[in-house]
């Protein structure tokens, strides 16, 4: 008989449980609120059954769109032939977490409006671009001896020493 | 000792997988947390209150608490051993009194909330089934009772302190099926008997049967009563007073002790790698002087 093609169809690892965290499931995934427009990460957790997306999803990020009882309706890129879809999903919350993926670019959002509201009480204009890492300064080496290499003539009688 | 095969290998150490610290000390029912604790994502960051009841041996606690990922926030809390403040100094355990601190903890956070005037809820304390009506302003205040880990069989005290809290003039979902005076038979709460037992009727009925076939063990029972001159007949009243206190004033006392600067130890401190060797280094030098004087003896 032929493997079949189900919905949870080679998902034996996928969904399992990590080592030593089987069992009931801890409270912040039921405490944390979710708002349209966050990004989520979408992560099965094969201890809830209900409210599962399908396996495609597990590990991909999207943005909410829908906020329920008790699951959130969210919003995934998916490639199909030679097009990508938006893909609009149910998923439960035990399923999904806060995405980090905007946390590096809110970090830096508030650090700049720090810096440039610092430079207008100073009367300066800064630039708060980032800028790509740029080539090594030069610098001059030290400690370096000079040796000079010359040719020595060829010397038959010497190095014929091992096999002659 | 004989050779005993070793049970409980590294291996299974390795493997061992702990419970939640919380349900390894016994202290939480993780299943029942979750779903009290559950919000409606589409209702965002709206708090769920738990009504908690807990009983220890000499004290009843009573708070309404609301979930974060921080902690637990307590809005309000009610402790039996406030009611001598109210009139009533013994027997802080019993159904009368978990009735007391339920009703002290809902005028308590009526109070807070600014709701006491709108939800006076049921200000004489007939045992027959009471739920509050919202008001024309406001809507109730709205908890869920929490029991922890007790039994719940009818007659419990926890439903002595629920109680409480819905006279009281809370919004707590509830059925009468657990009230003390429910008969299964009939399928009916029988209201006087629940209100015998929020007067304390059953403790005054036990009273009178122990002052009448054994005065002795009367005397040693209910030795704290005979002290403060508490008759099986004056409990009604006594309660219907405490009843009338509380409502007056359920507002939280301050204790008046100043808060110790440092606080007592209740575990031994851990010694640090010097101590221990230090301690080391003495046993074994007792341990040699102890051989020597045993050496110079023999």
């Amino acid at each position: 008989m032929p493997a079949g093609h189900g919905l949870r169809s080679r998902t034996r690892d996928l969904f399992a449980r990590p080592f030593r965290k089987k069992g009931y499931i801890p409270l912040t995934t039921y405490l944390r609120t979710y708002k349209i427009g966050d990004y989520v990460d979408v992560k099965v957790n094969g201890a809830v059954h209900k409210g599962m997306p399908h396996k495609f999803y597990h590990g991909r990020t999207g943005r909410v769109w829908n906020v329920t009882k008790r699951a959130i309706g969210v919003e995934i890129n998916k490639q199909v032939g030679n097009r990508i879809i938006r893909k609009r999903i149910h998923v439960r919350v035990e399923h999904v977490l806060p995405s980090r993926c905007t946390e590096d670019f809110r970090e830096r959002k508030k650090k700049n409006d720090q810096l440039k509201a610092e430079a207008k009480a100073r009367g300066e204009i800064i630039s708060t671009k980032r800028q790509p890492e740029g080539p090594k300064p030069g610098f001059m080496v030290e400690g370096a001896t000079l040796e000079t290499v010359t040719p020595i003539p060829y010397d038959v009688v010497n190095d014929l020493k091992g096999g002659y | 000792m004989a050779f005993v095969k070793n049970q409980k290998t590294r291996a299974y150490f390795k493997r061992f997988q702990v419970k939640f610290k919380r349900r390894r000390q016994g202290k939480t029912d993780y299943r029942a947390r979750i779903r009290l604790i559950n919000q409606d994502k589409n209702k965002y960051n709206t708090p769920k209150y738990r009504f908690v009841v807990r009983f220890t041996n000499k004290d009843i606690t009573a708070q309404i608490i609301s979930a974060s990922i921080a902690g637990d926030l307590v809005l309000a809390a009610a402790y039996s051993h406030e009611l001598p403040r109210y009139g009533l100094e013994v027997g802080l355990t019993n159904y009368a009194a978990a009735y007391c601190t339920g009703l002290l903890l809902a005028r308590r956070v009526l109070k807070m909330l600014e709701m006491d005037e709108e939800y006076e809820g049921n200000a004489e304390a007939t045992g027959e089934d009471f739920s509050v009506e919202p008001a024309e302003t406001r809507r109730p205040f709205r908890a869920l009772l929490d029991v922890g880990l007790v039994k719940t069989t009818t007659g419990n005290r926890v439903f002595g302190a629920l109680k409480g809290a819905l006279d009281g003039g809370l919004d707590i979902p509830h059925s009468d099926k657990r009230f003390a005076g429910f008969k299964k038979d009939e399928k009916q709460l029988n209201s006087e008997v629940h209100r015998n037992y929020i007067f304390g009727g059953h403790v005054a009925a036990y009273m009178r049967t122990l002052m009448e076939d054994e005065p002795e063990k009367y005397q040693s029972h209910f030795s704290e009563y005979i002290k403060k001159g508490i008759e099986a007949d004056d409990m009604e009243a006594l309660y219907k007073k405490v009843h009338a206190a509380i409502r007056a004033d359920p507002t939280v006392v301050k204790s008046s002790k100043p808060a110790p600067k440092e606080h007592k130890r209740y575990n031994l401190k851990k010694l640090t790698y010097e101590e221990r060797k230090a301690r080391l280094i003495e046993r074994l030098n007792a341990f040699n002087a102890a051989a020597d004087e045993a050496d110079s003896d023999a």
